[in-house]
């Protein structure tokens, strides 16, 4: 098609001696493995750490605390996931937390009142679903702040919860088969986690192998230039809203079988960490970029954290500040790696 | 072509030296001794010697990544540099020490293209806010005292506009104007300091560049120290007194003002006689490719024939950038659009790029680039269906692609998938254009395509849009850079108040003649 003729002009990059260059090649692709897996290091260091630390070091490395661990952060991954998704393009959605909890106290409740089980999750899918695209259309179509949106959305959600419930957990004659689901092994890992692994695979292959995840990653980077390039940047921002939705119901299903039940306050808890998480996964395997890999390290380290510094007897106050914490680093480290990737 | 004289228009002889004040006008304002400054393995600057004179217009030319930058950048104390003097008024300082606010300490104010002023405020506001607002009690503004100031202030750098309008509504030279006024306020006199301008007439037509132009000759006049960084060599040729050429982070020149000519910066800039400009269509044009009705405001008519380069050229506010928007679905138009004969619909880009369109838009960095991704990224981008594989995207693909590109088009770059962010200007934008050529568009919409893109790099540019008409497709240009004009295209239609007020082909392409039509009293 074409025929280009390259010159060698003005601006050559001047490279004194290739061995020179090849050699701090090397040396920056070292530094850029170790900056890509620390947060993975320090995860395993942690891991060592409380499983050698005297306070620790009887319960700590059990399976059964294993086992525990992972199966309590499954859910919560999985909100992660959710507030991932619309975070890859810039929009963050402070409502996944409270939709969770929206989805689990109605799923519960269905199956308290003996809804098929089939039914019921398709009841809990569908309400993240809705109240996604409801924040979609605010964002998208009404044009008001995607962080106000969710806010308010979030608020909302608690209130609808707190009328519902009175307060009061929706635990009675939630069937075996569900609760068994969320509490059983299968091949010594939780039953929860292998949900947690096609979600997590699933939200991969979207971001990293699709062009929906491509062109998400593009208008989180400029959303002038993304429309110019023919990318439908609100039905792009819309989708994220209504897939995060989608996701913070599953997991909302999910925490009913796990817990066995539905606590009114368990939304409001996972807002933070998910959050914290998604923040901090650009600080993990693809520095700069929002990232399931990362999110997913994230979230056992904050995890794992927390776990030991509850089995190591430490006060429950501890647990917020290692989430504020959290949430707080990871959100300038994401800052920090995108400017570096960014700076003109 | 012929460049414009601009020095003769204003008065000035030619060859002369403006009269200054006995004694200042020799004296050494300010220099930089022995710049050194590394990016890992390259070298940005290797050792640099620049010295201006009080009463002086200095020019410093280079292409994209000569150092250009990286030597303002490293005065003004953003860069660190490796090694280097900075004297000031006689003084010495340790280049390595520098830092912003030693740069304002010393004098050296810097005013960049898109200079920092703020359009919403008022002209008083914009120039207080770079010294701060007088006060009284409780930190009320003494508003009165802000416009007095203001007014003296406008007064000393002879800027005829009220200080109390919105700085939106005045000329974007009158912008660049209160901007150089606002560093400049507090200096006791001319003589102090250095004014530091870098592509300060980039986004400026050329009746406000005349404005500027005017006003730095005022200054340097009154002994004022100036440090000119432009691309645009036919002002350098008329404003300057000495030009700097950089070229791989040497000083390869020190030009004086009398062996000031474009080709010869040119071929300082590039380091090699000039090869010859892209030729222009030599057969008579093919088919009608696009044929538009009502656009702008709805009164321009245009046809588009395979193998020819059309110009628009117009002011901002002619119509000239809307027309190119409505081509491309991004603002309604209203009449028809057809390509290759077939009516099309064009509601948003998606359409358009459809219907065989592509835009590379003006200002780069704002709207085409998507600078913290990889050069792989970027291109693949318009393209992405085309990599997919059983429902795969499939990496492998793009970075073979964007290879192939980068090889064909001229891109340098570390590696396809080192961040844009990286790359000269003049790279990027062949990068832009890569992601829009290899859909093989019908038709190809430029606004302003070799904006802050060095002669070099410009004229591989024009070749490459040369190229893909040649292959039987058209493209329309948009550009405020006349002389690019004339270079590049096969007719010009000349834009006003949204209307074509005349069409110039063949031997009338030249800038001269787009000057005239353009700027023509009403």
């Amino acid at each position: 098609m074409l025929e280009t003729r390259t010159t060698p002009d003005a601006g050559a990059t001047a490279i004194d001696d290739v061995a020179t260059r090849r050699r701090l090649d090397r040396r920056e692709a070292v530094v850029r493995g170790l900056e890509a897996y620390a947060l993975l290091g320090l995860l395993l260091v942690l891991v060592l750490f409380f499983a050698v630390f005297p306070e620790t070091s009887d319960t700590f490395l059990t399976s059964a605390n294993l086992q525990i661990l992972v199966g309590n952060q499954a859910v919560l991954a999985i909100v992660a996931l959710a507030a991932l998704i619309p975070l890859v393009c810039n929009e963050f959605d402070l409502s996944v937390g409270p939709v969770a909890g929206l989805s689990s106290i109605f799923v519960a409740s269905a199956l308290s009142d003996g809804t098929p089980v089939v039914v019921a999750i398709l009841i809990g899918i569908g309400i993240g679903a809705g109240v996604g695209l409801v924040n979609a259309l605010l964002v998208t179509k009404a044009g008001i702040n995607g962080v106000i949106t969710t806010l308010g959305m979030a608020t909302v959600i608690t209130g609808v919860i707190v009328q519902r419930t009175g307060g009061v957990a929706v635990v009675s004659d939630i069937p075996a088969s569900v609760t068994g689901f969320g509490t059983e092994n299968f091949l010594g890992v939780p039953r929860v986690a292998y949900v947690l692994a096609v979600v997590a695979a699933g939200v991969y292959y979207l971001l990293a192998h699709t062009p929906f995840g491509r062109k998400l990653y593009a208008l989180g980077s400029n959303p002038t230039a993304a429309r110019l390039v023919g990318i439908r940047t609100n039905l792009m921002v819309g989708s994220t809203f209504v897939l995060a939705g989608t996701l913070a119901g599953a997991a909302g299903v999910l925490q009913v079988a796990r817990a066995g039940g539905a606590d009114p306050r368990v939304g409001d808890n996972f807002t933070l960490p998910a959050l914290a998480a998604a923040f901090l996964s650009a600080a993990a395997v693809r520095p700069g970029r929002y990232n399931v890999g990362g999110a997913l390290i994230a979230i056992f380290f904050i995890a794992v954290l927390n776990s030991g510094l509850n089995l190591a007897g430490a006060p429950q106050y501890l647990n917020s500040y290692v989430n504020g914490a959290a949430l707080i680093v990871g959100v300038g480290m994401a800052a920090f790696l995108h400017r570096r990737r960014a700076r003109a | 072509m012929t460049p414009p004289d601009l020095s003769t228009a204003n008065g000035r002889d030619p060859s002369g030296s403006r009269p200054a004040p006995a004694g200042a006008r020799d004296a050494v304002a300010f220099a930089l001794r022995g710049m050194k400054k590394s990016f890992g393995p390259t070298h940005a600057l290797r050792g640099v010697d620049l010295e201006v004179r009080a009463g002086t217009i200095h020019a410093l030319v280079g292409g994209n990544g000569s150092g250009k930058s990286t030597l303002i950048k490293t005065m003004a104390g953003v860069e660190v540099a490796d090694a280097g003097t900075i004297e000031v008024g006689g003084r010495a300082f340790d280049a390595r020490e520098q830092t912003p606010a030693r740069a304002g300490e010393l004098g050296l104010q810097f005013v960049h293209q898109q200079s920092s002023v703020f359009p919403e405020l008022t002209v008083a506001e914009n120039l207080s806010l770079g010294r701060g607002f007088e006060t009284g009690r409780a930190g009320r503004i003494k508003w009165r005292h802000v416009r007095r100031r203001a007014e003296a202030v406008l007064e000393r750098f002879e800027i005829d506009v009220d200080p109390e309008v919105e700085l939106a509504s005045v000329g974007p030279a009158t912008q660049v104007m209160v901007a150089i006024a606002r560093g400049l306020q507090d200096q006791e006199d001319a003589t102090s300091g250095v004014l530091v301008l870098d592509e300060p007439t980039a986004s400026l037509p050329t009746h406000e560049v005349q404005l500027l132009l005017d006003a730095l000759r005022r200054y340097a006049a009154a002994g004022q120290a100036i440090l000119y960084v432009s691309h645009r060599l036919e002002e350098v040729v008329a404003v300057a007194d000495c030009a700097t050429v950089l070229r791989d982070g040497r000083v390869v020149a020190e030009v004086p003002r009398d062996e000031l000519a474009q080709t010869r910066l040119t071929e300082l800039i590039v380091g090699r006689p000039l090869a010859a400009a892209a030729a222009k269509m030599t057969s008579a044009p093919g088919g009608v490719v696009l044929t538009a009705s009502g656009l702008a405001r709805g009164n321009i008519d245009l046809e588009l024939r395979a193998g020819e380069v059309v110009g628009i050229a117009g002011l901002l506010g002619s119509g000239r950038s809307q027309l190119l928007r409505q081509l491309f679905g991004l603002e309604p138009a209203h009449g028809e659009i057809r390509v290759d004969g077939h009516l099309v619909d064009l509601a948003e880009p998606g359409d358009a790029m459809r219907a065989g369109l592509a835009y590379v838009p003006d200002d780069r960095t704002a709207r085409a680039v998507f600078a913290d991704l990889s050069v792989t990224d970027n291109i693949a981008i318009t393209v992405l269906a085309s990599h997919v594989r059983g429902g795969r995207l499939r990496s492998r693909s793009e970075a073979g692609q964007a290879r192939d590109l980068m090889r064909r088009f001229g891109v340098r770059a570390a590696s396809e998938r080192a961040p844009i962010s990286t790359l000269s200007g003049g790279n990027q934008q062949k990068v832009i254009l890569a992601r829009w050529l290899q859909r093989e568009p019908r038709v190809l919409l430029l606004d302003e395509p070799t904006q802050g893109v060095d002669i070099g790099a410009r004229m591989e540019i024009h070749r490459l849009v040369r190229d893909t008409v040649a292959e039987g497709a058209t493209a329309l240009v948009v550009s405020s850079d006349f002389d690019e004009l004339a270079l590049l295209c096969d007719r010009v239609l000349a834009l006003r108040n949204g209307a074509i007020v005349a069409e110039l082909a063949g031997a009338d392409v030249h800038e001269e003649a787009i000057n005239d039509q353009v700027y023509a009293p009403e």
